[in-house]
């Protein structure tokens, strides 16, 4: 069986508005992430929703890692 | 859009259906042909074909809705639980969409349709009068009916019966979402040594099952509705289409669906889409119904 993964879930409500997380959910493939993602998710009238696998997404800030800036 | 323009550029009751692409992908046909508001002016076959087709619709979504709202407990996972329970509620406000259709325009009571009718008047996808035994036959119900109606239902887009195409449109777009998750369930079961065999086999008896419902290709309900521009497409097509997306997921998979579909469908009824009759189980109906609560029903 497919393993599942993390997909980051993200939508808005009016298209002036920007993208927000607004959860996640764990699935085995981007067809039932997305169905998971638009019943788990629907108390709002989204315009726009979309899903992100978590392996997709680049980190720039670290855990235990100190900011170039940080002193 | 295209109601606006035939409002204003157009005779009242004739409009251009423009070529389109559906939601899956497919170009729809291009014809001119009369808009009906009502059944007024359709043939007798095209009226009893659409009423016979639109009751299928609503009976299987009926059905659907009963057995992904009993599958909310049970399921895998619990992402599964909830879509399942999302499922149930959008396949129950379609039956209502098509239930005000067929009450406005059949004189059907909805409530009768529900209540009272015998199982037998009852013209579900057969694959759904039993109880669903395990989450592979819940898999294949979700992909396969569910695609099947859904299907059909395409068909009914831009359809020159007024009321339908301002209802089917809604129902499409919130079927997308039963789709994903039929496919997503399909593919995930497949890839599982324990149950590749039995997936395979739930959705060969599923295929089968909307092969008659959908009935024989020489329908003269279905022709004269395909020939009215009430469908864009004849059942024999959206058969076709259904056993086309299955196939096609199925060798994505490495599982070889090659549904033997019932060639003979001699006694096959309109009025029920059976070969030898039959119809949901009395107790699925029972609680379908609400029987044991008849005394709470509102008058």
């Amino acid at each position: 069986m497919s393993q599942p993964e993390v997909y980051e879930v993200f939508a808005r409500k009016a298209h002036d508005e920007e993208l927000k997380h607004v959860g996640s959910v764990n699935a085995t493939d981007d067809d039932l992430a997305k169905a998971y993602a638009w019943t788990l998710y629907d108390e709002e009238r989204w315009i726009e929703m979309c899903v992100v696998p978590r392996r997709a997404i680049i980190p720039i800030t670290h855990e235990r890692r100190v900011p170039v800036w940080g002193n | 859009m295209e109601g606006r323009l035939a409002a204003t550029t157009r005779p009242p009751f004739r409009r251009a259906i423009t070529k389109t692409e559906d939601a899956l992908g497919h170009q729809m046909s291009q014809h001119t042909t009369t808009e009906f508001e009502t059944t007024a002016g359709m043939s007798d076959a095209c009226a009893r074909g659409l009423r016979q087709q639109l009751l299928a619709c609503a009976d299987t979504k009926l059905l659907l809705g009963y057995h992904y709202g009993e599958w909310t407990f049970g399921t895998p996972e619990l992402e599964a639980a909830v879509a399942s329970c999302s499922l149930a509620q959008a396949e129950l406000g379609h039956v209502r969409l098509l239930h005000a259709v067929l009450a406005k325009h059949f004189d059907d009571d909805p409530d009768a349709l529900v209540d009272t009718r015998a199982p037998e008047a009852f013209a579900n996808v057969a694959f759904l009068d039993h109880p669903v035994e395990d989450w592979t036959g819940f898999v294949a119900m979700n992909y396969v009916v569910d695609l099947a109606v859904t299907r059909l239902l395409h068909a009914f887009q831009g359809s020159s019966f007024k009321p339908i195409r301002m209802s089917v449109d809604k129902m499409l777009d919130e079927e997308r979402y039963h789709l994903h998750h039929g496919r997503g369930w399909f593919r995930t079961l497949a890839a599982r040594d324990d149950q590749r065999a039995t997936l395979e086999r739930r959705t060969l008896d599923a295929l089968s099952s909307v092969a008659e419902w959908l009935g024989p290709a020489s329908e003269p309900g279905d022709a004269a509705l395909v020939g009215a521009g009430v469908k864009s497409a004849a059942n024999a097509a959206v058969l076709e289409a259904v056993v086309q997306d299955v196939s096609g997921l199925a060798a994505e998979v490495g599982i070889a669906v090659d549904p033997a579909l019932p060639s003979d469908l001699g006694g096959w009824a309109a009025d029920n889409r059976r070969i030898a009759g039959g119809g949901p189980d009395d107790e699925i109906l029972f609680h379908l119904r609400g029987t044991k609560n008849e005394v709470f029903k509102l008058a």
